[in-house]
Parts: C-alpha cells; structure tokens; sequence
C-alpha cells in the first residue's frame, strides 16, 4: 500500500477531519486510495510537482480556495443517469400529478441539490420532457447546485463520455437528447437550456437559491454527520414553497426530527412541506468557511496529533 | 433461468459477455455469428440476444431482420453489442427490432444498466 499512496496516514486523517468541518460529510477509513487518485489529479491542474506538496502548502497557508478545491474533489460522487430509479420514478408518479392541478399554466421549479456532474437534472430534463402532451401548459425550471469543482463544470458543459452514457440512460434518450462529438456525446441545445447549474456551499445559507416546489435529495444524506445531517435538512426545508415537496432516496428518512414536512402515506421516501410557512431556524452565522482559523486549526491538531503519535510508537515499542 | 444467446464472432468478447451474464444469473449459450444463431434459435429460442454487428457469414443487422419476421423471434430482447457508434447505425439497429444497444467496450456495469433497461432483470 505505502509503494502506491504518496500520503502518511497523518494527511488521511486531516483530510477527513477537514472534510467533516467544511462540508459535514464523513469520509470512510478506506478512503485513502479515493483521495489519493482524487487529489493527484487536482495538484497536477493546480500546478504542484507533488500531491505532498500540495497538501502541505494547504495545511501550512489554510489558503480558502485551495481546500474548497480539495474537499470538492473528495466529495465528488460517480453518478449515473436515472439513478435509483424506485425513488426518481415518484417525481413524474406522485409529485408532478399533485401539483399540476394547482399550477396549471404556471411554472414547477425543481433543484437536485447535490448534483455532482449533472446526471440527475439532466434525468429530471428529460423525463419531464416526454410528459409535454400530458401537461402541454405546464413548465419547468431545473436547478443543479454543488460545490463548486470539475464535476460541476462537467454539468454546465453537458458532455459525457462513452461509459457514463450507458449507465442508466436508455438508448433510445441517448439519441434523442444527445449529439455524439468525436468519443462524447454532449446534451442537445434544447434539453441543455431547460437546466442551470449554480456553485454554493450546502452547508451555507441558501437563501440566494430562491424557493422551489420540489427539492431532490437523494442518497447523500447517510454521509453526512448527523449534527451537519440536521443543519442540511433545516437548510432544505427553507427552500422548499409550503406544499412543495422534498424527494430522498429510497429508505432515507428525516431521522424523528420533521423540519416542517409530513411523510406520503404509503410513499416512502416522500415529503410534504407543512401548508403553514415555518421559519427555518436562522443558520449559525459563524458556519465554518474554508479559511476559518477553527476549521484548519482542528485539522491541523489532528495531522500534529497523529505525527505525534506515530513518532513516538517506533520508541515505545523498543523499550517495551 | 434466463436464456440469454451471446453472438459474435470474437470468442474473448463471447467469453467475456457470457462470464458477466452468468454473474447476473442468465443461463448462456454462444453462436459466432448471425447464422450461427438462427440455427441455435430455431432449436430453441432464447430470452435476450446479446449480438454483434459485424461478423462474417451473416451480419447482426441482418439476423435481427430474419429474427424478427420468425412470429417465435419476436418475444426475445434483443440487446446490440458493438463498435458501430454512430447515430445513423443505431437508429437502424432500433428500427430493426433493437430493444438496446451497447457501444463497445463494455463493462458489466454496463451489460447490467443495459439489461435493466431492457427490463431483463
């Protein structure tokens, strides 16, 4: 293993410990090749000889945009088109015949918070497209917001390659809605116009998003810590319009704490925004930013920590 | 069990396609190219047809065609697999009587997602 990870263990654990403070998402114990492979793409875009070198510069200056970098890369996630399709089959199933009687002519607005390199809103897209003869009034406006990183600049292009295309996606929608450009296929002017993609903090306040009538949510929850797990879903709730939903993924559940919604009887997995609106409880001013003292100087006891550790364990073992 | 007939006339790609199919519970058979697999269907007719495009002797595109006039050949899922990646190709494929298509290579990941959409598992 240590032939193939350039990282001491002490760089792992103040990664993760950096991740957990600025996004609240816990990072398993083998995740070392992850960031590794991760991280050594960013030191090279980012013009460091080294991932080491990269990783001691951020340690050593706590330069804010370098670690938004980083702990985006750590959390991108390998999505696929129409993933977990039990949960996504309940936009078009349950929650979009709901709403449409209330908005005829109006618009639905939608965010796929989380959205990584885009597959979701662009799923959404397309599945909402092949409803335009059942609700030929209705329109759509479809939000994707992460991090910013390589992932979303990915989403904002449109293009995907030879193997994310065949992941989840029928081929009869990958002719549909795509151009094939040399190796890539690139979402169709039309598709592509219907999806905007913004770069927020998820942690942070949400207010400038504006509020929605559905709000995805899928499969990232169990990552988060549960202190950042409630923060994220007060976060949520305040952007979802009373009698707006919010849609997890299949078995996810709001953890006994409601955040102004009530559960779909015999819909799992879906929830109703309370008709009443309910203020959100105002978000901690003092959340942590990436170039916040606390935040670096907690990872940094953890890196010091463990070098501690780690140096002194070779003398232990020799006296005993 | 799921019958599911891999053709092509590559045998690594035979192998390989019928390794992943049997991981995913599909009972395989293999044929090396498109008349290969009329005789082994009119023997006995398979679930899912995983099929190449060019091979000798008969091709895919034309074996799907004489598939499909068969009143038995039309109940199996036909899955396409290969290098053809252009629009016009598989717009024809799916016009014969295509129920997916695979661009090569593929992974199981791939072959898996495939099938589902196929609604073969």
């Amino acid at each position: 293993m240590s032939a193939v990870l350039s990282l001491t263990p002490s760089y792992y654990e103040a990664l993760k410990q950096l991740t957990l403070e600025l996004a609240g998402v816990k990072l398993g114990t083998d995740h070392a090749f992850l960031i590794e492979t991760r991280l050594s793409s960013l030191a090279r875009t980012e013009g460091f000889d080294t991932l080491k070198e990269m990783i001691e510069e951020l340690f050593k200056t706590g330069q804010s945009r370098l670690a938004v970098q980083v702990v985006s890369s750590l959390l991108e996630r390998d999505t696929h088109f129409n993933t977990d399709l039990p949960s996504f089959n309940k936009l078009y199933d349950v929650i979009i015949p709901q709403l449409q009687p209330i908005h005829k002519n109006g618009t639905i607005r939608i965010l796929s918070f989380g959205c990584s390199s885009g597959q979701e809103p662009y799923s959404i897209a397309m599945a909402l497209d092949k409803t335009k003869e059942e609700y030929p009034n209705l329109n759509f406006e479809i939000v994707g917001v992460d991090y910013p990183s390589s992932a979303l600049d990915r989403a904002k292009v449109g293009r995907y390659s030879h193997f994310d295309v065949q992941r989840g996606l029928p081929i009869q929608d990958l002719i549909t809605y795509f151009n094939k450009e040399n190796e890539d296929w690139t979402i169709k002017p039309d598709l592509k116009n219907k999806v905007t993609f913004e770069e927020t903090h998820l942690l942070s306040n949400l207010d400038q998003l504006g509020d929605f009538h559905v709000v995805l949510f899928r499969n990232s929850l169990p990552h988060y810590s549960s202190p950042a797990q409630v923060r994220v879903l007060r976060g949520l709730s305040g952007l979802v319009k009373p009698l707006g939903y919010l849609l997890l993924g299949s078995g996810e559940t709001l953890n006994h704490i409601n955040f102004g919604f009530d559960p779909i009887t015999h819909e799992d997995s879906i929830f109703r925004k309370r008709p009443e609106k309910i203020e959100a409880e105002p978000i901690d001013p003092n959340i942590k930013v990436p170039n916040g003292k606390k935040t670096f100087d907690k990872a940094k006891r953890k890196l010091r920590g463990i070098d501690e550790f780690t140096n002194a364990k070779p003398s232990q073992t020799q006296t005993g | 069990m799921t019958t599911c007939l891999v053709v092509d006339d590559s045998r690594m790609i035979r192998r390989v396609a019928s390794r992943i199919l049997k991981d995913l519970k599909f009972e395989t058979s293999e044929a090396e190219n498109g008349q290969d697999a009329i005789d082994k269907c009119r023997i006995d007719m398979p679930d899912a047809i995983l099929l190449d495009w060019n091979m000798p002797v008969m091709d895919g595109l034309d074996f799907l065609k004489e598939l499909r006039q068969d009143p038995e050949g039309k109940l199996p899922v036909v899955v396409f697999c290969t290098a053809e990646r252009d629009v016009l190709k598989i717009t024809q494929a799916l016009e014969a009587g295509a129920d997916e298509y695979i661009m090569k290579p593929f992974d199981s990941d791939i072959i898996e997602s495939k099938f589902q959409q196929a609604g073969l598992i």
